[in-house]
C-alpha cells in the first residue's frame, strides 16, 4: 500500500464551555501531511491537538474545514469508512475479548476468511512481540502488553493512516522511551502516514519528521525539531520546546549575514536577515541554558550568584541570579568536587552565535 | 441529525421507541387526564373539585400523605441501621449472609405477605394476640399494623440504596477526624452521617414513593377507618363502578408523587458526596466501632431480622395447616388447590412473566443505550418519558390504561398482551438505569475503538456495548420477571376472565377468607422468584463486566 497525504483544510470546532461560553476548541488549523510522514501535534492540555486528532478520525465533526486523505475528502465520512488505525490513551482494549479476538476485530469485520485471518493477526503479534499471547485476557495483560494489542490491532488491518492519542502516557518513564522507539521504527518499516498526540516534548522530538506545536486552538508554528528548537516563531513555542531564558534586547545594527543586538551592556551577533525587524527595536533575545558558561567571577561581564543547583547525572541545572534576572544555565557535569556551590560568586559568558532573536 | 441520516438503524429505533413511549404511556396517562378533567361541556375542574370537596376522600389524602411520611422515616432509619452494620460492624461472613437474607425476603415476595403474617399474628384469633396473650378483641387494622407491615415490606429497598452510600465513604476521612482528636461519636455526627445525607434523603423519598403507591397493604390492614388514596380509587371503580371518580382520586395521588419525582431528580441527583474525589480511596479500613455500639447495633438488626424471619415461617405454617387459628392438623391441601383450582392463575402469570421478561430485557437496554451513547433530537426527552410509568404509582397505571385500552383504536383490554405491555413499560425502567450505568463505566473510546476498526453502529452495538452490558440486560430482564410475579397495583385492573395473576387470586382468597391457599400461593411465589434470582445471579457471575449489575438492582425497588 503506497503512503498517502493528509490534508487539512481551515478545519474548525467550537465547544460550549460552562463558564466561557463558545469556545474554539480548534481553530482555523491547515496543514499538509507528507505521504509516509510522521507529525506529531504537540501542546499542553486543553490546546486542541486531541480534538484535531479525533476529527481525522471520524470520532468529531468539525464545524468548518476539510480532511482529505490521499485524494479523497473524507470530512462528511463516518470513522468506519475511514480506513484509519487509531491508537487510544487508554488503549480502549475489548475487554470481554481475548487477544487474539481483539487484534482480530477489524478482519472480522471486513469478513476476511478464517486462515487470512489467523496468518495476519500471528504476523502482528510476532511484529509487537506479543507472539503465544493469544489467548490472553486483557486484564491479565501488563500495561506495556496492552498498548502493543493495542498497536496490532491498530495496525493489522493495514489502514491508510495511523492515529495516536497519548499512547505512551500511562507508562513507566523507561517503558515510555522503550515504547516510542517500537513505534517509530514500525511506522517507518510499513511506510504509513502517521498523527501523533503528545504534551510531553521529549517525546515528540525524539519520535517525529515534523512537530505541529498547537496553542488555543491553533498551530503556531510547524517544522523539525532542530528548527523549532533554534528558531521559535515566539515565546510560547520557545518556552514549551526545551528550557529558556528570555532576554530584553535592543536592536542596535542590521548587517548582511547577521543583527547585532545589545542587552545588559553587551553586544552580541544573531544569525538571520533582519526582516521585521527595524534599528533601535525592543527585542527579546532566546538563549538556551546550554549555551551560557559559568566561569569564576571576573570584574567584567556579567556578574551573579548561584542561587540553587540541581545535579542530574550528566549534567546540572543552575539558577543563577544577576541582578533581578534570574537565568538558567546547564552545565555539563565536571570531575568530582569542582562544580559550583549555592552562593558561589559566579560570571556569566554568552556565546557568539546560537541564539535567537524574537520581536518584543 | 447528520449522524442520524448517515446511521439509520439508529433512526429506525429511536422512531420505533418512539412509538411505543407514545402509545404505551404518553397516550394512557393522555386519557386518564383527560377523562379526570373533561365532561359534556368541555374542559372542566368540575369533577375534581368535586371529589376534593368529599370530606372522606380529603381524609384518605391526608391519611396518604400521614402514612407515607411515616413509613418513610422509620424505614429509613432502619435502613441506615442494617446497612450501618453491614458496613461497619465486620460481621462475620456467614452473619452478614444472614442478615441480607432478611431484607431479601420481603423484596422478593408477593405483597400481601407481611399483611397476612401481621394478620395471623395481631388479629382477632392472632398467635401474638389471642394465643400468646391471650387478648380476644384486638384489632390489628388501622394506620399502626399498615405503616408496620409497609415499613418491614420496603425498609430493603432503602437498605440496597443505602449500604453502597456508606460503602463507598472513604474510610480515610474518618481517620482524618479521628487523628484530628475528635472522638467516634463524634465523628459519627459529624462525618459519617452528614456524607451520608444525600443517600438518606434518596432513601426517605423512595420510601415515601413506594407507601403513597402502596395499595396491597392498607387494602389488607387499613379497615374503614383509615381510608387511603389507591385503595378509594380502587374501590370507587370496582366497588361503585364509577371509572371516572377512580380517575380523579388517582390524579389527586398524582401530586405528592409527581412531587417526589422531582425533588429526588433535580435534588438528589446532583447532590452526592461519595465521589468527589473521583478516585476511590484505598481500601484501608475504617475506624473500628465501640465495642458496646457494635453490640447494641447486632443486637437491633438480630430483633428486627428474627421478626422478619418469624413472619415468614408463620405464613408457611399457615400453608401447612388446615386452619390457621382453628385447626393446626398438617396437611398439604393448599397446595393442592392452587395446584387444581389456581392452576390457570399460575399458568397465566408465568406466561405472562416469561413473555414480558425478554421484551423488557431488551427493551431497557436498548433505551439505555440509546439515550446515554447516541446523540439524536428529545433524547433527553426519551430518558424523561421511559421513566414516567415507573415513577407514576401503579393504581394512576392502571387506571390510564383501563381507560386507554378499553375502546378502540387500541382494544386489548382482556388480553394477555395489556398487562405484559403494562409491566414492560413499568418495570424496564430498573434495566435503563442499570444500562446507563454500565455504560457509564465503559469508556467511549472502546466504542470508537471498534468504529475505527471499520465496524458500523450495529456491529459495534452487536458485538462490543452488547457483551458488555450484558449484567444490565439480566438485570432488567430479572426485575420484570419478579415484578410480573409479585406485583398488583396496576394490573388488578387490567385482569380479566381469560387472563389472571397469581397475586390477584391471593386477593381473592383473603377476601374469602380463604387464607390457607392464600398463604400457599405466596410460599409458591417466593420459591420460583427465589429459583429464577439464584439462575441470574449465576448467569451475572459469568458475565460479570466492570462497574456492573448486581442482584441487589434487580431488587432495588
Amino acid at each position: 500500500m503506497t503512503p498517502v497525504a493528509i490534508r487539512l483544510a481551515g478545519l474548525t470546532k467550537q465547544f460550549a464551555h460552562r463558564v466561557k461560553g463558545q469556545v474554539y476548541a480548534v481553530r482555523d488549523v491547515s496543514i499538509a501531511i507528507a505521504p509516509g510522514e510522521l507529525l506529531t501535534l504537540l501542546g499542553p492540555s486543553g490546546c486542541g491537538k486531541t480534538t484535531t486528532l479525533r476529527m481525522i478520525a471520524g470520532f468529531e465533526d468539525p464545524d468548518a474545514g476539510t480532511i482529505a486523505i490521499g485524494e479523497r475528502d473524507v470530512t462528511h465520512l463516518m470513522a468506519n469508512e475511514r480506513n484509519i488505525g487509531f491508537v487510544f490513551q487508554n488503549y480502549a482494549l475489548f475487554p470481554h475479548l481475548s487477544v487474539y479476538e481483539n487484534v482480530a476485530y477489524g478482519l472480522r469485520v471486513q469478513k476476511k476468511p478464517h486462515g487470512e485471518i489467523a496468518r495476519a493477526v500471528g504476523e502482528v503479534l510476532g511484529l509487537v512481540g506479543l507472539a503465544g499471547y493469544e489467548r490472553q485476557q486483557p486484564h491479565q495483560l501488563s500495561g506495556g502488553e496492552q498498548q502493543r494489542v493495542a498497536l496490532a490491532r491498530a495496525i493489522v488491518f493495514q489502514p491508510r493512516v495511523l492515529l495516536f492519542d497519548e499512547p505512551l502516557s500511562n507508562l513507566d518513564a523507561k517503558l515510555r522511551v522503550q515504547m516510542r522507539d517500537e513505534i517509530r521504527q514500525l511506522q517507518k518499516r510499513l511506510g504509513v502516514t502517521t498523527v501523533y498526540v503528545t504534551h510531553d516534548q521529549e517525546e515528540a522530538m525524539a519520535i517525529s519528521d515534523r512537530i505541529a506545536v498547537m496553542d488555543r486552538g491553533e498551530i503556531v508554528q510547524v517544522g523539525t525539531a532542530e528548527s523549532l528548537y533554534h528558531s521559535p516563531a515566539n515565546e510560547f513555542v520557545a518556552h514549551f520546546i526545551g528550557r529558556t531564558n528570555l532576554l530584553s534586547a535592543r536592536v542596535t545594527a542590521i548587517r548582511a549575514g547577521g543583527v547585532e543586538v545589545e542587552f545588559g551592556g553587551h553586544a552580541v551577533r544573531v544569525p538571520g536577515d533582519g526582516a521585521g525587524l527595524a534599528i533601535g527595536q525592543a527585542v527579546r533575545l532566546v538563549v538556551r541554558p546550554e549555551l551560557i558558561a559559568l566561569r569564576p567571577p571576573t570584574d567584567k561581564g556579567f556578574r551573579g550568584a548561584v542561587l540553587s543547583r540541581t545535579f542530574l547525572g550528566e549534567k546540572a541545572e543552575y539558577r543563577v541570579g544577576v541582578g533581578d534576572q534570574v537565568f538558567q544555565i546547564t552545565e555539563y557535569t565536571r570531575p568530582h568536587g569542582t562544580a559550583f556551590k549555592v552562593g558561589d560568586e559566579v560570571t556569566l559568558v554568552f556565546p557568539t552565535d546560537g541564539m535567537h532573536v524574537l520581536p518584543e | 441529525m447528520r449522524r442520524l441520516a448517515r446511521d439509520p438503524l439508529v433512526a429506525i429505533a429511536v422512531l420505533l421507541l418512539w412509538l411505543l413511549l407514545g402509545i404505551f404511556i404518553l397516550y394512557p396517562l393522555a386519557c386518564l387526564l383527560v377523562r379526570a378533567f373533561t365532561d359534556e361541556g368541555g374542559l372542566t375542574l368540575r369533577p375534581l373539585l368535586a371529589v376534593a370537596g368529599d370530606p372522606n376522600n380529603r381524609r384518605a389524602f391526608a391519611n396518604s400523605l400521614l402514612l407515607a411520611l411515616i413509613v418513610g422515616a422509620g424505614g429509613t432509619v432502619l435502613a441506615f441501621l442494617f446497612a450501618f452494620t453491614a458496613v461497619r460492624a465486620r460481621l462475620p461472613p456467614r452473619a452478614l449472609a444472614v442478615l441480607d437474607g432478611a431484607t431479601w425476603l420481603p423484596l422478593i415476595s408477593p405483597p400481601f405477605t407481611i399483611s397476612v403474617a401481621i394478620l395471623f399474628s395481631f388479629g382477632p384469633r392472632g398467635f401474638i394476640t389471642y394465643r400468646l396473650l391471650g387478648i380476644g378483641n384486638f384489632t390489628a387494622y388501622g394506620l399502626t399494623s399498615t405503616a408496620l407491615a409497609e415499613i418491614v415490606t420496603y425498609f430493603p429497598i432503602a437498605y440496597l440504596t443505602l449500604r453502597p452510600v456508606l460503602a463507598a465513604i472513604d474510610p480515610n476521612i474518618e481517620n482524618a477526624a479521628l487523628s484530628m482528636g475528635a472522638t467516634r461519636w463524634r465523628v459519627f455526627r459529624t462525618v459519617t452521617v452528614p456524607l451520608a445525607v444525600p443517600g438518606l434523603a434518596n432513601a426517605f423519598l423512595l420510601l415515601f414513593a413506594a407507601s403513597l403507591a402502596d395499595f396491597a397493604t392498607p387494602l389488607i390492614l387499613a379497615g374503614n377507618s383509615f381510608p387511603v388514596l389507591p385503595t378509594q380509587a380502587y374501590l370507587q371503580i370496582t366497588g361503585l363502578f364509577d371509572l371516572k371518580g377512580g380517575a380523579v382520586l388517582s390524579v389527586l395521588l398524582l401530586l405528592p408523587a409527581a412531587g417526589v419525582y422531582l425533588l429526588q431528580r433535580s435534588w438528589v441527583g446532583r447532590s452526592s458526596y461519595v465521589t468527589v474525589t473521583g478516585k476511590a480511596g484505598p481500601q484501608t479500613g475504617a475506624p473500628a466501632l465501640a465495642p458496646p455500639a457494635r453490640a447494641v447495633l447486632i443486637a437491633a438488626c438480630a430483633v428486627v431480622g428474627v421478626a422478619i424471619v418469624y413472619f415468614y415461617a408463620l405464613l408457611l405454617y399457615a400453608s401447612l395447616v388446615l386452619a390457621f387459628g382453628a385447626n393446626h392438623a398438617w396437611t398439604l391441601q393448599h397446595y393442592r388447590v392452587i395446584f387444581t383450582e389456581g392452576l390457570p392463575a399460575i399458568r397465566d402469570t408465568l406466561i405472562i412473566a416469561g413473555i414480558g421478561m425478554p421484551l423488557g430485557g431488551l427493551y431497557g437496554v436498548l433505551v439505555g443505550y440509546l439515550v446515554s451513547r447516541k446523540r439524536f433530537a428529545g433524547r433527553q426527552a426519551m430518558e424523561i418519558v421511559s421513566m414516567i410509568n415507573y415513577a407514576l404509582p401503579g393504581t394512576i397505571v392502571g387506571i390510564a390504561y383501563l381507560i386507554a385500552f378499553n375502546a378502540p383504536p387500541l382494544e386489548i383490554t382482556g388480553t394477555a398482551l395489556i398487562i405484559i405491555a403494562c409491566y414492560v413499560f413499568r418495570y424496564s425502567p430498573t434495566g435503563i438505569r442499570a444500562t446507563v450505568a454500565q455504560l457509564q463505566q465503559i469508556d467511549r473510546s472502546i466504542e470508537e475503538a471498534s468504529q475505527s476498526l471499520g465496524a458500523r453502529s450495529g456491529t459495534t452495538f452487536r458485538r462490543v456495548t452488547l457483551p458488555l452490558i450484558m449484567p444490565a440486560f439480566f438485570a432488567g430482564l430479572g426485575v420484570v420477571f419478579i415484578r410480573s410475579m409479585t406485583a398488583i397495583s396496576a394490573t388488578i385492573f387490567l385482569v380479566s376472565i381469560s387472563w389472571t395473576l397469581i397475586t390477584v387470586r391471593i386477593l381473592e382468597n383473603m377476601t374469602e377468607l380463604a387464607l390457607g391457599p392464600a398463604a400457599a400461593f405466596s410460599m409458591f411465589v417466593i420459591v420460583i422468584v427465589f429459583v429464577v434470582i439464584a439462575a441470574i445471579r449465576m448467569l451475572l457471575s459469568r458475565v460479570r463486566a466492570p462497574g456492573g449489575a448486581t442482584v441487589e438492582t434487580m431488587l432495588g425497588g
